[in-house]
């Protein structure tokens, strides 16, 4: 039964890589569609390979400091904000309106103060930090009733409460905003790099397509899919871990 | 000397009127009820007649509209800091990455007081889990788990033990033998103790006194002594004593 379970998506998988290698061969949707066999010969090409795999180190390096800097500070924040209730109504107004900023709107503010090699970076922390101060918000306070009435009988003190008992109950949402975060540091990180970064995948993105070279525009975008897919299957596995392992308190 | 007292105690709640309108509904009370030091007193009622709410006020979890809630002439509030207070629910309520031998440890580490492995071992064999310490709730059976969460209850030696519908979810088999090992575990420290429960039979069984509550709003409908010797056996509850108390209990409750 598992075996079949894996064949459906795989045949669909193949069915779906073939289609594009026949449409591309075909130009049936002009000449900006190569075929799948040609985008694959970029990475076989020993400087193309070199450029991206350089590309590629800038772009994981901005957006594993902005995601590192996210994580931290929206985690820090929103513990905080549940340790101090008074400040919570402030600071649930400020993700808000950290969210609700443009990330490209941004983008031209944080090139004349963080500096074009900065850019990216910050820019990617800026998504993750609202969604990890929402995620965190949401596990410190889905606790179980029950476990929080122990804890006030046993006259715990909020920070005792929360380092013994929500932080951990917090956990799997945790990682789940660090889930669905891991894409908005790598969409952060390109549009970044789009503001005249010195290098990265997303300024390959920009220059091939200005100068035409479809094969390694398409080569390039499929490595950024990779590497957003893989940040979350990784962040997935993890979450799905610590929910086994720290049972059925968040309910 | 009333080690616990509640006078004219009444708490209301705001609900929503058939009209959209929001109105206040008086749930509980006035109550006035005294409980003895080292008292064992189970609380029963219909379902919905305030007793979880006895419970919650005298914890501290909860403040009355009007009336006062006194131990040892106190406001629960002060039990809490004083880590005098034990409470045990119908959910377990165990933290679930926590070893047996590690929930127990977490009243003492709340309290910044030592948690030595000959208490700890104490409260394991008083819990009759020897052998589990290392054990996580998950791979206890419920039983356990309620065996494990009323040790942790006892652990700091409470003044006061509250004890919300702690065998609720249990089999009836599991239950009645849980009832005797309660017994046993309360006889080595006798902590004044509230039941709240469903169940007249394991009122009957493990309390010196009993109190029914009339349905909403919950006021005392019957103050009853259990007159049975402790401790108490199986064969007890063969007894036409036993029967006839539990009986005249249960026709209370009906009656509403």
């Amino acid at each position: 039964m598992r075996l079949r379970a894996a064949i459906y998506p795989a045949v669909g998988c193949l069915l779906l890589l073939g289609a594009w290698e026949v449409a591309g061969r075909r130009g049936v949707l002009g000449n900006t569609f190569p075929a799948l066999s040609q985008v694959l010969a970029v990475y076989a090409d020993g400087p193309r390979r070199a450029l991206l795999g350089r590309s590629l180190a800038a772009t994981l390096a901005s957006a594993g400091t902005g995601f590192a800097a996210g994580v931290c500070f929206g985690c820090l924040v929103a513990m905080f904000s549940h340790l101090v209730p008074l400040l919570r109504g402030g600071l649930d107004r400020m993700a808000v309106l950290v969210n609700a900023l443009p990330v490209i709107a941004l983008g031209p503010v944080l090139i004349i103060t963080a500096g074009r090699e900065d850019t990216p970076a910050a820019l990617a922390s800026v998504p993750v930090f609202f969604l990890l101060y929402t995620a965190t918000g949401v596990g410190l306070r889905g606790t179980s009733q029950r476990l929080e009435m122990v804890f006030t009988t046993l006259g715990a003190s909020r920070w005792q409460r929360l380092a013994k008992f929500e932080a951990l109950a917090a956990l799997p949402s945790v990682l789940s905003g660090m889930k669905i975060a891991a894409s908005s540091a790598m969409i952060g990180a390109v549009v970044g790099e789009w503001f005249g970064a010195p290098s990265g995948l997303g300024v390959v993105v920009l220059n091939s397509m200005q100068n035409f070279q479809i094969p390694l525009l398409w080569a390039t975008v499929l490595v950024i899919a990779l590497i957003t897919l893989s940040g979350y299957g990784l962040l997935s596995l993890a979450e799905r871990a610590a929910r086994r392992k720290l049972g059925e308190c968040a309910a | 000397m009333a080690a616990l007292a509640l006078v004219g105690v009444t708490r209301s709640f705001l609900r929503r009127s058939a009209a959209g309108r929001r109105e206040s509904f008086t749930a509980l009370g006035p109550l006035d009820l005294q409980i003895g030091d080292g008292e064992f007193v189970a609380l029963i009622g219909a379902s919905g007649c305030g007793k979880s709410t006895v419970l919650r006020l005298l914890a501290g979890l909860d403040e009355p509209t009007t009336g006062q809630v006194q131990i040892n002439g106190q406001p629960p509030r002060n039990l809490q800091a004083q880590q005098a207070l034990g409470i045990a629910f119908q959910e377990h309520a165990l933290l679930p990455w926590r070893s047996v031998a590690g929930n127990l440890r977490l009243p003492f580490e709340v309290a910044g007081r030592a948690a030595t492995d000959e208490r700890i071992g104490e409260l394991i064999a008083l819990a009759g889990l020897k052998g589990f310490e290392h054990a996580r709730p998950a791979e206890l059976s419920g039983g356990m788990r309620q065996r494990v969460a009323i040790a942790r209850a006892l652990a700091l030696q409470p003044k006061l033990l509250l004890l919300d519908e702690p065998f609720g979810a249990l089999d009836a088999v599991t239950r009645r033998r849980m009832n005797f090992e309660l017994e046993r575990i309360w006889l080595e420290s006798r902590p004044t103790t509230l039941l709240v429960t469903h169940s007249v039979e394991e009122a009957v069984l493990l309390a010196d006194r009993i109190l029914v509550l009339t349905q909403r709003p919950g006021r005392v409908r019957m103050d009853v002594r259990v007159p049975f010797a402790r401790p108490r056996a199986a064969a007890l509850m063969r007894s036409a004593e036993f029967h006839l108390l539990v009986d005249e209990l249960t026709a209370n409750l009906e009656s509403g």
